[in-house]
Formats: C-alpha cells, structure tokens, sequence
C-alpha cells in the first residue's frame, strides 16, 4: 500500500494505491500519523487505486476515523472500487465513514 | 490440492498465496476478492493464535465438489472455535464500534458456508462458497 499525502494547513488529500492487508498494516498505520495530529483536520482518502482491504485495513481506517471525531474533523473516502465498497458495506463501516 | 505448512510461524503470506494458487482455484476476480479475503482472515487467526510462537503446523486443502469451492484448514493448536464470538453490531457509532471482530464476520458473510469442528485433537474449519 503506497501512501501520499499532501497537506495545506488543516487539509489533507491522500492518495492510497495498492493492497492494505496483514503484511503491511503495521507500515501504513505509520504511514498515517501525520492525519492523526492537529485539531479540525479536513481529510479526504482518495481510494481510486486501493486494489483491496482486509479487516486489518479496516481496523485502520475505524482508528483514523475515531482520532478525527475526537478532533472536531472531517474525513471522506472517495472512488472506492465495488469490492472494496461491499467490505465497507457488509461491515457497517459504510455508515460510520463518509463515503462518495 | 492439500498442502501442509510446518512450522507456520512468519508463514501467512506463503499459505494464502499457496490456497490462491491452486489449481481449484476460480478465474473471476470479483471471486477470488472475496475468496482471498476470508482466506487472509483465518490464516492470521491461525498463525498468530494457534500456536505459541507459531510453533506448529497447518494444513490447507481445496476441493471442488460439485458447484462448491471447498477450502479447509485443519491445525493442532489451542483448541478454538473462531464461530463461537458473538458477530459486532453493525449499527453502532464509530465512538462505539470496537476496533477488531470483524474478520470471522466477514467470513460468514461473504462465504456460502462455513463450519468448525474440533476432532483428533485438531480444529477443522471448512468454508464453502459455490462457484458454478
């Protein structure tokens, strides 16, 4: 899972590519600590290339998601392919994340 | 196809790759998403759980019987029943939702089957999906 971020003060825009499963979990929650600081952040997770997620991905994006409400933020997941769209779906996380 | 890992430990990328490479294995992508996910989830149960330190075996097995896929694993580890843990609700909040459980959920839900059975001294988990 390749992880971009680009900031301009209190937005982010990320681009994910690849596979987030067990094998790189522990690097991409390292990958995201700068979106999990700072108060109000304004995130958007661009996913049009995020090929899979396991429930080690979700684990992830749950966190990320909890670390923003506690911080008064924002965070949408965009382009999300119809697989990786039916984990969110199947799980419920559909309704506790932005998704468009 | 039937394959034995041993020891398993450090080995889950191995034994997911060996069950997405068998020849039962299907051609749709969509499939083999699905198929590869709940794979992924009770490899990791297995090798981080099952064993101290990994210190042990696993086999995998595919078969296909008539329109169904079967996948197996059978281990000699702690003796334990990934069934049993009542399935998250889905309709709490984010504040509320707990991190983790949901791996066997998915399983149950994207798999047309899935059953365990503790025999000889080994857990079993069978998972079916039908492919025809």
């Amino acid at each position: 899972m390749n992880v971009t971020i680009n900031q301009e003060e209190n937005k982010f825009n990320v681009v994910l590519e690849g596979r987030l499963d067990t094998t790189n979990a522990d690097q991409f929650q390292k990958d995201i600590e700068p979106l999990m600081t700072g108060e109000k952040p304004d995130i958007t997770l661009d996913c049009t290339a995020m090929e899979y997620t396991s429930s080690q991905g979700l684990r992830m994006f749950l966190m990320l998601q909890k670390s923003v409400n506690s911080r008064g933020g924002s965070m949408v997941m965009t382009n999300m392919n119809p697989q990786v769209k039916e984990v969110f779906d199947i799980t419920g996380f559909s309704n506790i994340i932005k998704i468009i | 196809m039937k394959v034995l890992i041993d020891p398993i430990a450090g080995k889950s990328a191995q034994i997911i790759e060996t069950l997405m490479a068998s020849e039962d294995m299907v051609d749709d992508p969509a499939l083999q998403f699905k198929l590869r996910l709940c794979i992924e989830e009770v490899v990791e149960n297995i090798v981080n759980y099952a064993y101290e330190n990994g210190n042990g075996y696993v086999e995998v097995g595919t078969e296909i019987k008539g329109d169904n896929l079967y996948i197996t694993f059978r281990d000699s580890g702690i003796q334990f029943n990934p069934l049993a843990k009542d399935d998250p609700d889905i309709t709490l909040s984010a504040e509320d939702r707990e991190i983790g459980g949901l791996g066997i959920f998915l399983c149950k839900q994207m798999m047309d089957d899935i059953s365990y059975e503790y025999k000889d001294g080994c857990n079993n988990l069978t998972m079916i999906k039908k492919i025809g």
